[in-house]
């Protein structure tokens, strides 16, 4: 479970985020939404440790988790697939993935996760050796997806996994997600321009404007009320 | 505490307070003994050698580890042009320092193509070759053997234009010298070059996008800097009358450093406060002599972590880009903006525009055209071309396929500089300012481009320069006036709130009196009321038919705002036409709301 | 020919010596995209350190560790001046505060030590000991330094490309902030980086002393420049390109030195840099990146 108590975030002048309050329960996947700006990349690496934290907290089943360096926070069980579609691209498929599980991996054979993953998307497989940045935009999308999960998670949290990508493999991509969320009890946070795609799959909804939660609510609810309507119209 | 400090600053750097200490070490000069003015004329010597530092590293940002090199040019230079050729020095002295000079900008252009490491390391390099030069030509450098029998003042050998030099009267030469440089300097940091040379300093990508080359500012950088340490090193030659390799090697190259960093980069004072102290202290106490390689290598251990920008900025207020004399006669001009006079007149086409990154492709076949007094939004989700478009229509990338132009004239290839020179000014997504620059600096910076009168015109301060730097002040004013700058026209930009900061950069960029100007999300971070302005002076742009166009999220700004909308999509056009067709466009609603196929069915 | 043939030899030992340097500029650059302008100077203390105390009949191995051991120090020390710098961005901050930690270092060693040079004992070979090829005489220690570089450039590459640590190294030289949310210890990885490197030039100078038989506190600045060029060459970063360009420098310098004059040796080096640098900046063994900027 990840707890956010009135966080505030700034880079130098810019506060990029204005106090935040939000909940993100296990077993189900939390949607953040927002446009550009809003502050959804700020939370999510708020959370894993990269952004300066200038007031507020953060808690990680209940523990507080602000002192706590970012590559120990990994170790905690977050799990954090960066916007941009960060990758190691020089190195190979398999390097990519042996890296995100050799530091910190929980309890888990690296060839058994390996497999795992490559049964999931075979594609992997077949491009092995390859070096990622060669790959297609939904193959790295998997590969990113697998690296972030390969260590078992408790908590994984995924920026904008649609970014880019032809709709075929966005649903694939979010049918995974809400699979891993379901099966393994982990706290899933999503950050996403595309609502209506994000509410779909997850239980509870959040939209930012300028730093602040200007909505929230199950998603459901929000779906049935037209919010991704809205949301969309506001930066459409 | 700041007023006292400002009132300071005033006096140290008024022109009048400068010639008068000028003149008081002159007239005391003869009363003096013989080891005291030596150090007096080593201290102006090294002043003249850090403001060379000061140029290039201050300025321009540019770090050197070999100047000895250049202090050797200007001293083998005269002593070779004096003892071989019997040239007087007052010929022997300037030709010197021209070589110094002109090895800087030959230099520059390896150096001005690199930097962080590259460039640390290639002027470690130049030095040491220059080293080796030295001890290894001895036909006309002695070897390590040296030059002796340099025409020197302290033995009496020296004469100037004929005049026979003492100690004395060659300290009245070098003083004279050296108020004469810290003069053009002062004036010439307070000018467009000084500015550019900041400017290039503080980020390359923006200097280009105003129209400022980096390379040439870089080329003036070196060969100012060249020229100034040359004269410092004819001086020290005729100095001590005796010059040998040794005195030329890294440790010459890691002391000015030193004296530079110390006196606070940037700061023509600073500079003159550390020669003084740095010249001065291994003389006076032998233990800091025994010492001084230790003392040198903590200084430069610590000093930019404990004082980053050195004796300066402990007392006296931070340097500033524009000269006072041209703020007062700005009053003079009551100025209105000057709009572009071809505004109205500019299309700009772009045809068929493909940008690939590797693999990745970010502009697919694009095409469209921006129409004067016309304000187009450029729309669509993260990472659909937008900023790439308008990186490659401001020529940051040149197109992989396809080409933008405007009338007869294809842009497209041509660098940034030469693209903003021709009219078309972008602002940035994150403002892109000098940051210690104060908002009438960083708006005077847009308006590189225009400044006719040369950098030397501006170093002399002739009336013509003065009256022109007048005039783009006044309409500095009134530029800021019209984005409601004013009240922080005296603020450094980096204390501003971000609002104001992104209005600057838009100001900054009317400026350069555009025909077309490009704004990358110019309202992202604005509150209403400043969203508000922006809308007023995009219209008042519009008014004077420039050709605009913005990306922007804001649907809200941008509703009663713009006349056409392009929306792009993983690189491509899926939508052209007006603000409420887009909403009801099934393409593109479905390319910001996801919908998959079932729901579209 | 045999005077082609000895110029050669020289070239591969001198070569070879440029190729340690390099290896060690590698290590830093690939962690922090930095280089210790001090390197000169740990590899000079370090060898210095043993010549001066061999004199006063303290066991050589026990001065060989010692020296090691005073290497490790001073690599936590230049990580440690740098670490600042690094944050506030730009390499003027560090640029500046290496190369001003490498100067007190000469500073110290010119106080504690005298600025002449100091003999450096014979640790395995002295320089009677040869053998003959072709007619040349090839002194032993030429084949050591060889021989020890190669040993070096196969351990560093190996732990690079074989251990589950060595990637972790590539991985921070590509991106950090990736590592660091995949878990990786980056921080430790930095501070091994430099500590590494400052061994690197502990052996460098120590390998230089033996074959030249002296030492004095100037000596390592011009090897880190030569270091560097061969670095650049070889492309930054890729361990076989610091030995091929090691070699490079070194024989080509030799040659010019031998045939053309003795002092163009700098001139070659940095003609090189800028030939590199224009026609294929990202050196020989590296590829370049593909990039959106």
């Amino acid at each position: 479970m990840i707890e956010i108590r009135d966080l505030w975030v700034k880079y130098g002048a810019v506060e990029a985020l204005r106090g935040v309050t939000l909940t993100a329960h296990p077993g189900q996947t939390t949607a953040i939404l927002g446009a550009n700006g809003a502050g959804k990349s700020s939370l999510l690496r708020a959370i894993s440790g990269l952004s300066p934290v200038t007031g507020g907290e953060i808690l990680l089943n209940s523990q507080p988790i602000q002192s706590v360096p970012p590559e120990k926070r990994s170790r905690l069980g977050i799990a954090h697939a960066m916007e941009g579609r960060r990758i190691f691209r020089q190195l190979a498929v398999q390097e990519n993935l042996e890296l995100a599980w050799s530091f910190g991996a929980r309890g888990i054979d690296l060839d058994a996760g390996i497999r795992e993953v490559y049964d999931r998307f075979p594609i992997l497989r077949e491009k092995s050796a390859t070096a990622a940045g060669l790959l297609s935009g939904g193959q790295q999308q998997m590969l990113i997806l697998s690296c972030a999960t390969i260590r078992n998670p408790t908590h994984l949290l995924l920026d904008e996994p649609s970014l880019g990508l032809a709709p075929i493999i966005v649903t694939q991509i979010y049918d995974f997600i809400a699979g891993f969320a379901r099966d393994t009890g982990a706290t899933v946070v999503i950050v996403e321009q595309m609502a209506k795609m994000a509410l779909k799959v997850s239980a509870h909804g959040y939209v930012l404007r300028g730093g602040k939660v200007v909505v929230e609510g199950e998603s459901r609810a929000l779906l049935a009320k037209g919010v991704a309507e809205t949301l969309s119209a506001s930066y459409l | 505490m700041t007023r006292l400090r400002t009132r300071f600053t005033g006096l140290i750097t008024h022109p009048l307070f400068v010639v008068a200490l000028a003149v008081l070490l002159a007239v005391s000069a003869p009363g003096m003994t013989t080891g005291s003015v030596q150090i007096l004329t080593f201290i102006l010597i090294n002043v003249i050698f850090a403001q060379s530092i000061n140029v290039l590293t201050g300025l321009a940002g540019q770090i050197s580890l070999g100047h000895a090199g250049f202090f050797g040019i200007g001293a083998y230079g005269t002593a070779v042009l004096t003892k071989t050729y019997n040239l007087d020095m007052i010929i022997s002295i300037p030709l010197a320092s021209a070589l110094a000079g002109a090895v800087g900008y030959l230099l520059s252009f390896p150096t001005g193509r690199v930097r962080e490491v590259y460039l640390a390391m290639m002027t470690l390099g130049f030095g040491m070759i220059f080293y080796e030069i030295v001890r290894e030509w001895v036909s006309v450098t002695g070897g390590t053997m040296g030059l002796s029998g340099v025409s020197s003042a302290a033995l009496r050998s020296a004469s100037i234009a004929g005049i026979p030099l003492n100690q004395v009267s060659y300290f009245w030469v070098v003083l004279a010298a050296t108020v004469v440089v810290v003069g053009l300097l002062s004036n010439m940091t307070r000018s467009h070059v000084g500015r550019a040379l900041f400017a290039v300093h503080h980020n390359e990508t923006a200097a280009s996008s105003l129209g400022i080359s980096n390379a040439a500012t870089k080329r003036t950088a070196y060969a100012i800097s060249g020229v100034l340490a040359g004269l410092a090193g004819t001086f020290y030659a005729h100095l001590v009358g005796y010059i040998g390799p040794e005195s030329f090697g890294v440790h010459r190259s890691i002391e000015v450093l030193v004296i530079s960093i110390v006196g606070g980069l940037g700061s023509i004072a600073g500079q003159i406060i550390s020669a003084a102290v740095f010249t001065y202290l291994p003389e006076a106490l032998q233990a800091f002599a025994e010492y001084q390689f230790i003392v040198y290598g903590v200084i430069l251990t610590f000093s930019l972590i404990v004082l980053p920008k050195g004796i300066a900025g402990l007392i006296f207020d931070p340097p500033r880009f524009v000269r006072p004399a041209a703020m007062s006669a700005n009053k003079a001009h009551a100025s209105d903006i000057t709009w572009n006079a071809s505004a109205g007149r500019i299309a700009i086409k772009v045809e068929g525009l493909t940008k690939r990154f590797g693999g990745l492709t970010a502009l697919d076949n694009v095409s469209l055209t921006l129409t004067p007094g016309n304000i187009t939004a450029l729309i669509g989700p993260n990472g659909s071309g937008k900023s790439t478009l308008v990186n490659v229509v401001c020529g940051i990338y040149a197109p992989t396929e396809g080409r933008v132009s405007f009338g007869d004239t294809v842009i497209s290839g041509l660098p940034d500089f030469k693209i903003a020179g021709m009219g078309v000014v972008r602002t940035f997504q994150d403002p892109r300012l000098v940051p210690n620059f104060t908002v009438r600096e960083n708006l005077l910076l847009g308006a590189h481009g225009l400044i006719r009168r040369s950098g030397i015109s501006a170093a002399f301060a002739l009336p013509g320069a003065l009256q022109e730097e007048a005039a783009f002040l006044a309409e500095t004013d009134a530029v800021m006036r019209l984005t409601g700058l004013s009240d922080f026209a005296d603020t450094p930009v980096n204390s501003l709130p971000y609002g104001y900061r992104r209005m600057a950069e838009v100001a900054r960029a009317l400026m350069a009196r555009p025909h077309t100007i490009l704004l990358d999300e110019p309202a992202a971070g604005l509150s209403e009321s400043e969203m508000v302005m922006l809308g007023t002076i995009i219209r008042k742009m519009k008014e004077h038919g420039l050709t605009i166009m913005l990306i922007e999220h804001h649907m809200d700004f941008l509703a009663d705002l713009v006349d056409n909308v392009v929306v792009l999509d993983s690189g491509q056009v899926i939508y052209r036409g007006d603000l409420e067709g887009m909403r009801k466009d099934q393409t593109v609603i479905t390319a910001y709301l996801g919908d998959d196929a079932e729901d579209a069915a | 020919m045999n005077f082609f043939l000895s110029l050669l030899l020289a070239g591969i030992s001198v070569g070879s010596i440029y190729a340690l340097v390099a290896l060690g500029l590698n290590l830093t650059f690939l962690t922090t995209k930095t280089l210790n302008f001090g390197h000169g100077s740990v590899m000079m203390i370090c060898a210095i350190v043993v010549a001066y105390f061999a004199s006063s009949g303290i066991a050589i191995p026990l001065l060989l560790l010692g020296s090691l051991a005073l290497a490790v120090l001073l690599g936590l020390c230049v990580e440690r001046i740098a670490r600042p710098a690094l944050r506030g961005g730009g390499s003027m901050g560090w640029v500046v505060s290496t190369l001003g930690f490498g100067i007190l270092l000469q500073g110290i060693a010119a106080r504690e030590f005298g600025s002449q040079a100091v003999a450096f004992p014979a640790i395995l070979f002295s320089a009677d000991d040869f053998f003959i090829v072709g007619g040349v005489f090839v002194a032993y220690q030429y084949l050591l330094v060889l021989v020890v570089s190669i040993l070096l450039l196969l351990l560093i590459e190996s732990f690079l490309r074989q251990t589950r640590w060595g990637h972790a190294v590539r991985a921070v030289s590509l991106d950090a902030e990736l590592g660091v949310v995949n878990g990786l210890p980056v921080k430790l990885i930095i501070t091994m980086s430099f500590v590494l490197s400052a061994v690197l030039a502990a052996v460098a100078g120590l390998l230089v002393a033996q074959v030249g038989g002296t030492v004095d506190p100037a000596f390592g600045f011009n090897l880190v420049l030569f270091g560097f060029v061969a670095a650049v060459i070889g492309g930054m970063g890729s361990s076989l390109g610091a030995l091929v360009g090691g070699l490079v420098v070194g024989i080509l310098s030799k040659m010019v030195a031998g045939y053309v004059s003795s002092a163009a040796e700098h001139a070659v080096a940095f003609g090189l840099l800028m030939l590199m640098l224009a026609i294929r900046p990202q050196g020989i063994f590296v590829q370049p990146e593909v990039n959106k900027a």
